[in-house]
């Protein structure tokens, strides 16, 4: 018996996404302790992702006047990205970080060993800022 | 509120915004067509982003297996190039299919549209939720 499937676009019907393997992808490339390649950077200084029993966990530090900032520990939401790094395939994660004053919703890949950052900042009080998209790069430290 | 009084998590942010900074957002550098670079995708294969500073929307059309498959139209949340930016910068978006829910993200760098796509499906099909990242140029019809 053969099922039909929903889709709203081809990539919807990829025969990998119904792989028992893309289920299980392994988010080893993702691990670790990565650290802004600009060292001048008034942004994200580094990022930790680790394993959290069965789930993962996002630990940023900004960058601060005095010292880094933590922000709030965030679950990702993994996601089978079809882009292949290195001739396998990975995961992308996002994470939302969020504060009374501020959230940011956040994609992370890494691509070509190098982790790649997307945020976009929404500001909730009223300072006036205005929301803003960016993006940084990370390297690994282990 | 004075820069010194401003919560922040990264001193990026830590910035004072007068009447005369945040002046109504730019949008000239989003609205338009935008065509998939890949003509191999099997994603969105373009945006029309359109409306005003107030409401902009966009329609996305999806290449399907039997031709092109129109998203229909959908809210942009607009975001800028900076905390005290006037230009808007990318943008935020999503669709409920009913069996799955696509969140957009997108960013302009260097003139394209940087369009991350994240894909949860809610079905019982068992595919894996998929994320992919595709460039758009804007069809500016000049040459």
């Amino acid at each position: 018996m053969t099922q039909t499937l929903s889709f709203k676009q081809t990539s919807d019907l990829n025969p990998a996404l119904s792989d028992p393997a893309t289920k299980i992808l392994k988010a080893d490339k993702l691990l670790g302790r990565w650290v802004n390649t600009n060292p001048e950077t008034r942004g994200i200084a580094e990022i930790s992702i680790d394993r959290d029993g069965e789930h993962l966990s996002v630990d940023i530090a900004g960058v601060g006047e005095q010292g880094p900032i933590p922000w709030p520990r965030a679950r990702p939401r993994v996601f089978a990205n079809l882009e292949e790094e290195a001739g396998q395939r990975a995961i992308a994660l996002t994470a939302t970080f969020s504060w009374e004053f501020m959230m940011a919703e956040t994609n992370i890949r890494v691509n070509k060993g190098v982790l790649v950052i997307v945020l976009s900042v929404t500001f909730r009080d009223n300072s006036g800022r205005l929301d803003y998209v960016n993006r940084e790069f990370f390297y690994r430290q282990d | 509120m004075n820069e010194a009084q401003v919560q922040f998590a990264q001193v990026y942010d830590r910035v004072q915004v007068d009447s005369g900074t945040a002046g109504p957002i730019d949008l000239s550098g989003l609205m338009g067509t935008w065509i998939n670079t890949n003509p191999d995708s099997g994603g969105i294969a373009r945006m029309v982003i359109s409306g005003s500073n107030e409401s902009p929307s966009l329609r996305a059309y999806a290449i399907g297996p039997d031709g092109s498959i129109d998203w229909g139209a959908a809210e942009l949340k607009v975001f800028r190039a900076g905390p005290a930016s006037r230009v808007a910068a990318g943008f935020t978006s999503s669709y409920d299919f009913g069996f799955a829910e696509t969140q957009l993200q997108a960013m302009i760098l260097k003139g394209l549209i940087v369009l991350v796509q994240t894909h949860h499906f809610k079905d019982n099909s068992n595919r894996a939720d998929y994320f992919v990242r595709e460039y758009f140029g804007l069809d500016h019809g000049r040459y």
